[in-house]
């Protein structure tokens, strides 16, 4: 029983101007030819593919021309197959070709899919790939005696594959990585702030609440307030009451002044002082002035009416 | 090869964290209100309080008076004392005036509330007296 491959093998190569039409939703297994990176057989004493992945950095490091390379590697018996490649340089020519990331489908590098070559395999209409060393190298068709075209249609291919790195050239991924921490550090930070403030809102809202049981108050602040302002316009007159009639009773009086009423009313104070001939009154007064009292003054005979309003 | 934006997840965090940012604002500022709005209910229930347990403590009020009137300077003052559920009303047509400067100092020194006063020079000895305190 043959399953047929949900996805066409495309083989992509800098050298052939070839625009692809892809269906729409139509997915590729792409094999980048050896012009696109740069291939090294290394025998290091490390076990990983992880740990030789570190190392390949300072490997590359003087066989690269300048720029912003990925690296990938995988192991073959004893020794490891190492590649490093421009991620933005294969991402332009994959737009060039008309292959939208979406429609990629896998990445695989020539070496790892024509590691088993046994004959030249043409790959444009001037260069041909064959293994020399192990290695997959380009060479002008003309230097070979023979050379097979290259046919894709039913290519199995291996499990060695890359992604490639978008924003690789703008952003490495241990920064982007660090950035990110950073970031959720951040977040993390700003929602225990927001729980933390949250309990003291209910802690406060709480603590409020217990003042009504604690004061015995009324169930709305409305009649709170309305209460409060009863009573203390009850105090404040009140007060006012008790220091107006101080201020009388320690007025300048003369032998023949005497107080023979005092009366108070709604709001109203009345003293009447008898003895007092009009032009007199204005040392007996002078205590209500200098407290700044608002009064009326009558006279009826000698007798003098002060009246304040509280 | 559907690769996730690294830019659009950093964006995603800027969003959240400008989200985040904003809440915390408007929570600081509730945070906020809701300590002033504390601060004044605990003065005004204090305030309230104190007021009340002055102005509108009948039984206190009327025990304190009780006291004063017992007192041995009113005893031949001739008080006709008038008792209402929320009031008192202390008159005399005569009261010497040195029992009538003891009580009203007692009562212009306490906290009650004056609804009605009246005090008559009647000679240099005696005058005529209306009082009514609230509760």
């Amino acid at each position: 029983m043959k399953f047929k491959r949900s996805s066409r093998v495309l083989f992509v190569d800098p050298s052939v101007d070839t625009v692809f039409s892809l269906d729409k939703g139509e997915k590729v297994d792409l094999i980048l030819s050896p012009s696109l990176y740069w291939v090294k057989k290394i025998t290091i004493p490390v076990k990983s593919v992880r740990e030789v992945k570190k190392l390949l950095p300072s490997i590359f490091l003087d066989s690269l021309p300048e720029g912003h390379y990925s690296y990938s590697a995988y192991k073959k018996e004893d020794d490891f197959i190492a590649f490093a490649y421009e991620d933005k340089k294969i991402l332009a020519l994959l737009a060039q070709k008309g292959i939208g990331l979406s429609s990629i489908h896998s990445i695989h590098f020539a070496q790892s899919e024509f590691e088993t070559l046994e004959s030249a395999l043409e790959i444009n209409e001037m260069e041909s790939i064959y293994l020399k060393d192990d290695l997959l190298v380009v060479v002008p068709t003309v230097w070979l005696k023979e050379s097979a075209p290259l046919v894709l249609e039913d290519k199995k291919l291996s499990k060695h594959t890359i992604k490639l790195q978008q924003f690789g050239h703008i952003v490495d991924n241990k920064s982007f990585y660090m950035i990110g921490t950073i970031l959720s550090i951040f977040i993390f930070i700003l929602m225990v702030e927001i729980f933390l403030t949250h309990s003291k809102i209910d802690t406060i809202e709480s603590a409020k609440d217990s003042l009504f049981s604690k004061y015995k108050l009324q169930s709305t602040m409305f009649q709170n307030r309305s209460t409060f302002t009863k009573y203390n316009n009850i105090h404040t007159v009140q007060t006012e009451l008790r220091a107006v009639i101080s201020y009388f009773l320690s007025m300048p009086l003369r032998a023949t002044q005497k107080i023979t009423l005092i009366e108070y009313k709604e709001k109203k104070l009345i003293v009447t002082i008898s003895g007092v001939i009009k032009g007199q009154e204005r040392g007996i007064v002078s205590k209500l002035n200098a407290k700044k009292v608002k009064y009326k003054l009558s006279f009826s005979g000698q007798n003098m009416k002060v009246e304040v309003k509280l | 090869m559907n690769r996730v934006n690294p830019l659009q997840i950093a964006l995603l965090l800027v969003v959240v964290i400008t989200f985040l940012l904003f809440k915390l604002s408007s929570l600081k500022e509730e945070l906020l209100e809701a300590n002033e709005s504390y601060k004044t209910s605990e003065k005004l229930a204090i305030d309230l309080n104190s007021l009340k347990s002055v102005y509108a403590s009948p039984k206190k009020t009327q025990k304190a008076i009780n006291r004063i009137l017992a007192q041995r300077s009113l005893r031949g003052a001739n008080l006709e004392i008038k008792r209402e559920k929320k009031s008192i009303k202390i008159t005399t047509k005569s009261i010497d005036t040195a029992a009538l400067n003891s009580l009203m100092g007692k009562i212009l020194n306490g906290s009650y509330n004056i609804t009605l006063l009246k005090i008559k020079r009647l000679s240099e000895t005696k005058a005529s007296l209306v009082l009514e305190i609230k509760w």
